[in-house]
């Protein structure tokens, strides 16, 4: 005997996934045209390393392979560890930081649904630690950069170093001898070197660059609009941590706005909105109460502006994530709905 | 579209949460209301709460007459009371599935039928408005009538249970449930359109034993019919009594907009009055009482003809039924019996439903018989309804993703998601701290889930176990005092033993002292002469 739930056409955990992989299609193309094949071959890459470690440890613990596969959630989070690496990044590289996410991050913890980290951003952050140098080492934006290597110069970038000659370096050399990086990045030394705000926002470089990251990140939140309207995910973490980081650093700026960027920056360069939309959403590791989604949007936002205006790192997404992420349990906790019946509500007052 | 008039309004308030599962109530809810022929076997509970005054009062091979009761129970009981439906012979005693979850079989009697004459069994009650209360409430009693919206709890221990336990907050508002808002019934959509002015009476009635002062009829926006009949009865009633100017109680008809669950008790509640019945509560701590709309009719039956609860409106449907429509079967009457005689195609046909989709088991057992508590049985393909596990310790499902469906769907305002990670990792203490007591088990929850969770089956699974460790910590506890109380005592009587010989030994002791100091009583005696005189002159002196 059991019970029975009438059936429904509804969407399986699997067609979620691959929604939300879909969902991340135009940025994808964004960051192509903007920074090169190398995201594509980034994308290829790191979404067989994902698959490939999750059967394997699905072999190990003697479980359903393809059944769990199917799932696409392995796929997924290989594919946002491409989107947030540099795109010439050599293959071994991406192979360490996806399978230490999957293997390391997911399945030790029990697999989907048990894992209290993010698993790609635990991957990104270890690759971070580890490789500074080539973690950071993004190319300039086509929009700025003398010649962005090919699909066949890409490929051998990250298979081999070097492509007809030219090693990354060489790349990443504008015309006129400044070596480029993300907008945060160079906003980040020009800082050091006692540059003011108004200074570098004005400086041509930096405009230029700037255009090409907001219209990646443009793209992101045009996907993070279509999972919003396909309901998949809730609107509160995206909403509340886009908004903290607009009024955290806006309010920065208001103090000192030749120390700080203006928040418009922030929002649109980096991972903002792929953070605020495919990131910080991932419904495993964030808050699941209403409320609590505010209190874990809010306070990703919030350190993501704290860690990129004092910390040591350009960006803060990873960081932001995981922290909160450790927070998750206490947040649930503390946000537990009301439950039927227990506001007393029906009585009169005298019976109260 | 359903217009507000005086008699029907439209509900103000709403409840949190809550799904839209696809109706099917179109296939069953157009013909009219049947009667299935009489089983030859009937298949009834035999159970008594009280072994002392359950004693059989019938023997294998007895004749047993139509409303007869087979077996006593206490006055308080909780049990139903168990009436032979037809004229029958006592068959065999036994054990039967009931189409409980809870696979253990019950014990049963079965009858086999002789014939279907139904005499009046108790004396109709025509003035029931001039009748005390009392009256009308033993009549209840007497005739067997549960809940028939799926609880089955004994309606007069509900009508009576408010008059003397909340005597402080009398009963304002009779509720009746004709919300039905599980996909594929209809029994209660046409009993309603078939039987308005019995039901209307009959909740005159209920409100009359109860003393409420208003009735108030909840149904969902997709029964136009029946709420348009039942209005225009209402109406009817309403101008009768005018004409005869004699008071009559607020009847009116509340209609919510159709949505899975409102016809729970406590979403009705809400959705009708804006109130919730506090936690731990009973919605006669503010002032109301909750009907289902069969239930009430039955009442009628009871008061009105004299005939006691032995059959119920059965919805059967389902893609392997020719013909859905609502039938009345007697208790007891096995599946195979109804399969039989409505030629059910066979099949095709792997898994019925037992009353909704949403909250009713699933079973193979063609010998399971009917009961007041199955309004509904479904014959379906296989294919519409998913195969729940009971075996929760085999996750076959995928893994939660804590997407918050659930959170969405749930009309009580629980964490699904929280409760189901508890749940499954055994930790009671945290699954009661997030109120999984107060999970209604609609299923509201699976119905959503992505992962196909059957996350009902869990919750069920841990309050089970809460309430066995509970009944266990009681024992123990119980255990516990009574050693304490045991060790206390004889702690006590060692005490007072030994104060006792310490006195005794004292008291010897001074007795041998006072001999050796005054070996012959002489300086006693010295002291109380003296004494004497003392007194002599105190009394010549004032």
């Amino acid at each position: 005997m059991s019970s029975s739930i009438l059936s429904q056409s509804k969407r399986s955990t699997s067609q979620v996934m691959r929604l939300v992989s879909l969902a991340l299609i135009p940025g994808i193309i964004a960051e192509i045209y903007f920074v090169g094949w190398g995201v594509l071959i980034n994308l290829v890459l790191c979404s067989v390393y994902a698959i490939s470690a999750e059967a394997l440890v699905l072999k190990l613990r003697k479980r359903p392979i393809k059944a769990t596969i199917s799932d696409n959630s392995a796929m997924l989070t290989g594919l946002l560890i491409a989107l947030a690496l540099p795109p010439v990044i050599p293959w071994w590289m991406s192979l360490v930081g996806v399978w230490f996410a999957i293997i390391i991050a997911k399945q030790l913890y029990g697999g989907l649904g048990f894992n209290p980290f993010n698993p790609a951003m635990v991957g990104y952050v270890l690759l971070l630690i580890s490789f500074p140098v080539e973690m950071t080492a993004w190319l300039p934006n086509r929009e700025i950069a003398t010649q962005l290597p090919s699909f066949i110069d890409s490929l051998q970038l990250i298979f081999t170093g070097s492509a007809g000659g030219l090693n990354l370096q060489d790349y990443r050399i504008l015309a006129d001898g400044y070596t480029m990086a993300t907008p945060l990045d160079e906003s980040k030394t020009a800082f050091s070197q006692g540059l003011m705000s108004s200074e570098i926002i004005q400086d041509a470089h930096f405009s230029t660059n700037i255009h090409g990251w907001m219209m990646i990140n443009l793209s992101f939140m045009l996907g993070g609009i279509f999972l919003l309207a396909k309901r998949l995910i809730h609107w509160q973490i995206p909403v509340t941590m886009l908004f903290s980081i607009y009024f955290i650093s806006s309010f920065l700026n208001l103090i000192d706005d030749q120390l700080f960027l203006p928040g418009w920056v922030h929002l649109v360069s980096g991972a903002s909105m792929l953070g605020a939309f495919f990131i910080a959403t991932d419904p495993v590791t964030a808050s699941t109460t209403r409320k609590g989604r505010i209190i874990y949007g809010a306070l990703v936002g919030f350190f993501v502006i704290i860690i990129r205006s004092f910390g040591g790192y350009p960006d803060a997404i990873a960081f932001s994530v995981l922290l909160l992420n450790i927070a998750v349990p206490t947040i649930d906790h503390y946000t537990k709905p009301k439950v039927y019946g227990s506001t007393n509500q029906g009585l009169d007052k005298n019976e109260r | 579209m359903i217009k507000e008039t005086d008699i029907i309004e439209l509900s103000k308030y709403s409840i949190k949460g809550g799904i839209h599962p696809q109706e099917f109530k179109l296939l069953s809810n157009r013909s009219p209301i049947k009667e299935l022929p009489l089983s030859k076997k009937l298949i009834l509970p035999f159970q008594s709460d009280n072994e002392l005054v359950g004693a059989k009062k019938i023997i294998l091979g007895d004749s047993v007459q139509y409303g007869q009761e087979l077996l006593a129970t206490r006055p308080s009981s909780l049990v139903p009371r168990s009436l032979s439906p037809c004229n029958a012979e006592v068959s065999e005693f036994g054990f039967s599935q009931f189409g409980h979850l809870s696979t253990i079989p019950e014990p049963s009697i079965t009858l086999l039928s002789k014939d279907d004459d139904r005499p009046t069994v108790f004396t109709p009650i025509t003035d029931w408005k001039n009748t005390k209360p009392e009256v009308l409430l033993e009549r209840v009693k007497q005739a067997g009538i549960v809940g028939l919206g799926g609880a089955v709890f004994p309606t007069a221990i509900k009508l009576m249970k408010h008059k003397k336990t909340f005597s402080d907050s009398p009963i304002e508002t009779l509720i009746i449930n004709a919300m039905e808002c599980e996909p594929y019934i209809t029994c209660d959509d046409c009993l309603t359109k078939e039987y308005a002015d019995e039901i209307l009476q009959g909740a005159l009635m209920t409100a009359h034993i109860t003393g409420a002062s208003n009735i108030l009829f909840g149904f969902e926006d997709n029964k136009v019919e029946a709420i348009t009949i039942l209005a225009d009865s209402i109406k009817n009633l309403v101008q009768e009594y005018e004409d005869l100017s004699t008071p009559l109680v607020s009847i009116k008809i509340t209609v919510t907009p159709t949505k899975y669950p409102s016809g729970g008790e406590k979403q009705l509640i809400e959705l009708l009055t804006g109130k919730q019945v506090p936690q731990k509560q009973y919605p006669a701590s503010i002032g109301l009482v909750v009907q289902n709309i069969a239930t009430i009719f039955s009442i009628y039956q009871a008061v009105y003809l004299g005939t006691p609860l032995t059959h119920r409106l059965v919805t059967i449907t389902g893609d392997c039924v020719e013909q859905p429509a609502n039938y009345w079967i007697a208790f007891g009457t096995p599946i195979n019996h109804i399969i039989t005689s409505l030629s059910i195609d066979k099949t095709n046909l792997k898994k019925i439903t037992l009353g909704g989709p949403m909250m009713g088991p699933q079973t193979t057992d063609f010998n399971i018989p009917t009961s007041a508590a199955v309004n509904c049985i479904i014959f379906n393909r296989e294919s519409k309804v998913i195969a729940q596990s009971n075996d929760v310790a085999f996750q076959s499902h995928q893994p939660c993703i804590r997407c918050s469906e659930c959170e969405t769907a749930c009309p009580a305002s629980l964490l699904p998601q929280q409760l189901y990670w508890f749940s499954q990792s055994e930790q009671w203490l945290e699954a009661e701290r997030y109120s999984l007591f107060d999970c209604i088990e609609c299923g509201a929850c699976s119905f959503v889930c992505p992962s196909e969770i059957p996350l009902v089956e869990y919750y069920r699974f841990a309050k089970l176990q809460i309430k066995q460790a509970n009944i266990k910590q009681q024992k123990s506890d119980i255990a516990k005092l009574r050693f304490e109380n045991r060790e206390r005592r004889f702690a006590r009587i060692k005490l007072e033993r030994d104060e006792k010989r310490k006195k005794t030994a004292a008291a010897r002791k001074q007795a041998a002292e006072d001999k050796k100091s005054d070996p012959e009583g002489k300086k006693s005696a010295i002291e109380a002469a003296l004494a004497r005189v003392k007194k002599k002159e105190d009394n010549a002196n004032p």
